[in-house]
């Protein structure tokens, strides 16, 4: 038995009360200046990173704002939503500027690739769709699954598109072909989150049955993770081989990335006037650095948190 | 290496079988190969071969066919199905779907052929790669299931390593490859989607073609040797709709299902299932629409109230029980009170009697008449002993006399009954006994029996659909008035009505008729010939109430208005009559049947 890294436990820094419904997506920007969200009120906000404030809000979708993504090449955030829309927002003017039409229904989830210029989004209508970015067309149709795609991942290398459903698999796509390179039918329930390690060349699912962690290229199971039992939103994973896991039930778990133990389990508060049903974690982002922890809650409220810096390892202590 | 006898191979158990027959001409072998049959017809020795060549090709014979099973069309032996043998069969091919008898190719719908991996080992899972794609990844082993991390290998190996993310060349390698694809779709669509340019074919050059046909002579061809051909594109319209129409192709199969690397689900306890329940009200599958359900038709929905109620029958039981005890007792004190206030009842008539006795003798022996000889029953009894007697010197003042003293009696009972009641109960029936006993006012003429039925009954409850139960009308209903005073017959609408005549009468008259009439009537009539009194004349119709005239004084009354200037006989007369009616009153019962008895 392999023993635990040791990691700084968690604490809430900062409480945003901005978005007039769920928070149901963040998105980082690669400078770490500020981030974006994308909430159930139909509307896009940004945020200052250090600073929690307002910088803008961009509306236009007409149902929730389900993903949205900073484009690290390019001037543009991409979002989609409920409304079946996937828009591409010109951060120079703040204005729309592409609409990639094609979906059935309700988009969950959406992804850039990191060296094409293509976007990924999977939704409701149980496909996948690869979009070329500049010219607006739905290069593949990614379908195999038998339910809705609850979020989608993108990588440089093969398999390029991973993408959970709530059918419980996961599937790995061959992104040149356009077909299906292998099903993961491990779960036993439906996969509503996937994360991608920014290091290894692995990932994790998150269901209600427990978190897997799979290796990439063949997809080979790598470790479960049991403990947190609520069904899980949102899964994280920082360069320092820490997981995080947030439940619809407002509980975040803190996974060591290595050995799959659960070294902190909190209950986010929901802020005051909200119901305690009101608790629940949908999103979740670590900064581009990793230190600090950026949730989206069903209490309208970003939660913003950060390791405690008076904690000491107790290793180092006894070294 | 290792085989197990499967049914995709049956050649192996044909031989099997022979070499078991072959055991008594040929010396037995050193090495028994037990189960270390190959399943490859070449690895088996030649002279094995040759024998099974020679043995034909058939059924096993009758009554030694147990475990054995025909697969090919030659196990059938140019013969039907072997009904001992339970198993579906298809002697040459019959009823069988799809391909042929003997014919196993690798396409789909066809049996999968037997596959042995590079160490020989028999492949198994062909079956869940099947239909998929060589390059697609499909976890089929066990050891699929447990996770790296807890495979003893992997411990010792660098996870680093393993884990690392592809270097830089691969990923542009990647990326290239991907590019490419998908330029190549998109160009692909993107030519679809614009528009073709208007071709120029229309304007194209003619073609001409020299043409010589092979038939050559004076009959064909109009004798001629060759033909030129001109070839011109046929106009087209541009704006013609398209000919044909797209068809859309249904879609294919799905690929196979990939093997399922889970357990079965479990199936959820009851206290799961309870967990799970969602209200109908707010169910999005009960109530997709999402209206607010109000909370009495929750209630309602809910069966709450469908439940009944179950009430052991032994609460009825008992409550009978209960009640009968209770009767019974009831009546047991009722009983006894009863017994109790008929011996004191009786206890007090004797005594009552007693002093009746007593009395009575002391006031025939005040008033002398008594003798003491008589005894107490002759003295009550007196009257009817005298009545015995037929004595007709008894008269009628003894008669009255010994009414006057029963019913003094009569008076004296109730007046010693009144006193041994308590207050309460004798204020109350002094109460009563005031205003019940009205025989005096009806002596005196005061009350009087409700004349008119009419007046029975409460005016208000006229006109009134509802009832009495609809209560009366509102205060502040206007139906005091609503009516005439003395409506109806009764009224002076009958009376005072003005015929028509008259009224032509009193007016002067309207029309020439009723003036004519008028001016030609006797007036005088009357004075003439006197027919009796004006008032009593029986056919004369009377037009309103009998109008006296003031009399005439006459002599006598004039004598006695004179004698009676001031009224004073009339003041004697009324004085007289109102004593005489504040006497009656005053005296005690002026019938004594009448006096209500308590």
């Amino acid at each position: 038995m392999m023993r635990p890294e040791w990691h700084a436990p968690w604490k809430l820094m900062r409480v945003i009360s901005g978005h007039l419904g769920w928070v149901r997506c963040i998105s980082v920007e690669p400078g770490n200046k500020w981030f974006a969200t994308g909430a159930g009120d139909r509307t896009i906000k940004i945020w200052d990173l250090a600073s929690g404030n307002l910088k803008l809000t961009l509306t236009g979708h007409i149902s929730p704002v389900r993903g949205v993504a900073v484009s690290p090449r390019h001037p543009y955030l991409f979002s989609c939503g409920e409304d079946k829309m996937v828009k591409c927002w010109d951060l120079e003017y703040n204005k729309v500027i592409r609409h990639y039409h094609g979906h059935l229904s309700g988009i969950y989830s959406l992804a850039l690739h990191p060296v094409l210029d293509v976007l990924v989004t999977a939704g409701r209508d149980a496909t996948a769709r690869v979009w070329d970015m500049r010219t607006k067309q739905c290069v593949h149709v990614l379908s195999g699954h038998t339910g809705t795609i609850a979020d989608v991942k993108v990588q440089e290398a093969d398999p390029q598109v991973i993408t959970g459903s709530m059918d419980s698999t996961i599937r790995l796509w061959d992104l040149a072909a356009g077909k299906t390179m292998a099903t993961l039918t491990h779960h036993k329930k439906s996969v509503r989150a996937l994360a991608l390690h920014p290091t290894q060349f692995a990932f994790a699912s998150g269901s209600a049955d427990g978190i897997k962690q799979w290796k990439c290229p063949e997809g080979q199971l790598l470790q479960t993770c049991t403990g947190h039992r609520t069904i899980i939103n949102t899964l994280s994973v920082n360069a320092d081989g820490v997981l995080v896991s947030g439940g619809d039930n407002g509980s975040l778990s803190f996974w060591d990335w290595k050995t799959g133990h659960n070294f902190q389990s909190i209950a986010s508060q929901v802020q005051p006037g909200s119901l305690e049903s009101e608790a629940g974690i949908f999103t979740s982002s670590f900064d581009q650095t990793g230190l600090r922890l950026i949730t989206g809650e069903a209490d309208k409220t970003i939660k913003i948190w950060k390791e405690d810096d008076e904690a000491v390892s107790p290793y180092v202590a006894t070294v | 290496m290792k085989f197990k006898p499967t049914p995709l191979l049956p050649m192996a158990i044909c031989i099997v079988t022979t070499f078991g027959d072959s055991k008594c001409v040929l010396p037995k072998p050193k090495n028994v190969p037990v189960k270390e049959h190959s399943s490859r017809t070449e690895s088996v020795p030649s002279t094995l071969t040759a024998l099974s060549v020679t043995k034909p090709n058939g059924p096993p014979p009758y009554g030694r066919r147990k475990g054995w099973v025909p697969h090919t069309a030659e196990d059938f032996g140019d013969g039907g199905a072997f009904p001992e043998v339970h198993v579906t069969q298809y002697p040459i091919g019959l009823g069988r779907k799809g391909k042929a008898v003997a014919t196993r190719s690798t396409t789909t719908g066809a049996p999968l052929s037997l596959q042995v991996n590079a160490q020989g080992e028999v492949q198994y899972d062909a079956i869940a790669r099947q239909g998929h794609a060589a390059s697609q990844l499909v976890q089929t082993q066990f050891k699929d299931l447990v996770p790296l991390r807890d495979q003893a290998n992997f411990q010792s190996l660098d996870t680093d390593s393993l884990l690392e993310r592809p270097d830089s060349q691969t990923v542009r390698e990647t990326a290239e490859r991907t590019r490419a694809a998908l330029e190549k779709v998109t160009q692909s669509r993107i030519a679809a989607a614009q528009p073709k340019a208007v071709t120029n074919a229309t304007n194209k050059d003619p073609q001409y073609i020299r043409y010589t046909p092979n038939q050559q002579g004076g009959t064909y061809n109009s004798g001629s040797q060759q033909r030129i051909v001109r070839m011109v594109e046929m106009p087209v319209d541009p704006f013609e709709p398209q000919r044909f129409k797209h068809k859309k192709i249904p879609k294919g199969p799905p690929s196979p299902p990939a093997p399922i690397m889970h357990s079965p689900p479990r199936k959820p306890t009851a206290e799961e299932q309870e967990e799970w329940f969602v209200p109908p009200s707010i169910s999005n599958w009960k109530n997709a629409k999402g209206f607010t359900i109000p909370l009495d038709k929750r209630l309602a929905a809910d069966g709450r109230g469908l439940q009944e109620v179950q009430i052991n029958d032994n609460f009825a039981k008992f409550a009978d029980a209960l009640n009968a005890a209770d009767r019974h007792a009831r009546e047991g004190v009722r009983q006894r009170a009863l017994q109790q206030q008929r011996l004191a009842q009786k206890k007090k008539d004797e005594r009552d009697q007693h002093l009746r006795t007593l009395a009575q003798q002391a006031r025939e022996a005040r008033a002398g008449l008594v003798a003491a000889t008589e005894g107490d029953d002759a003295v009550l009894n007196g009257r009817s002993a005298r009545s015995e007697d037929g004595d007709t010197g008894e008269d009628e003042a003894y008669r009255k006399r010994e009414e006057m003293r029963q019913e003094r009696q009569r008076e004296r009972e109730r007046e010693a009954r009144l006193s041994h009641l308590s207050t309460s109960q004798r204020a109350k029936a002094m109460a009563r006994s005031e205003n019940r006993d009205i025989s005096e006012k009806v002596a005196l003429g005061l009350a009087k029996p409700t004349g008119s039925k009419e007046s029975m009954f409460d005016q208000r409850l006229f006109n009134m659909s509802e009832g009495l139960s609809s209560g009366f009308k509102g205060d502040d209903a206007y139906n005091l008035y609503d009516k005439p005073l003395f409506g109806g017959a009764s009224g002076s609408a009958g009376i005072y009505r003005p015929s028509r005549g008259t009224d032509s009468d009193a007016y002067g008259g309207g029309n020439a008729e009723a003036i004519t009439e008028m001016l030609q009537q006797d007036r005088f009539e009357h004075s003439s010939t006197f027919q009796g009194f004006k008032g009593a004349d029986a056919n004369r119709q009377s037009s309103g109430p009998v109008q006296f005239e003031k009399s005439q004084p006459t002599a006598y009354t004039a004598v006695k208005s004179t004698s009676d200037v001031f009224g004073l006989d009339q003041f004697m007369e009324q004085a007289k009559r109102l004593k005489r009616s504040s006497d009656a009153p005053a005296k005690p019962s002026g019938s004594p049947s009448k006096r209500p008895r308590d």
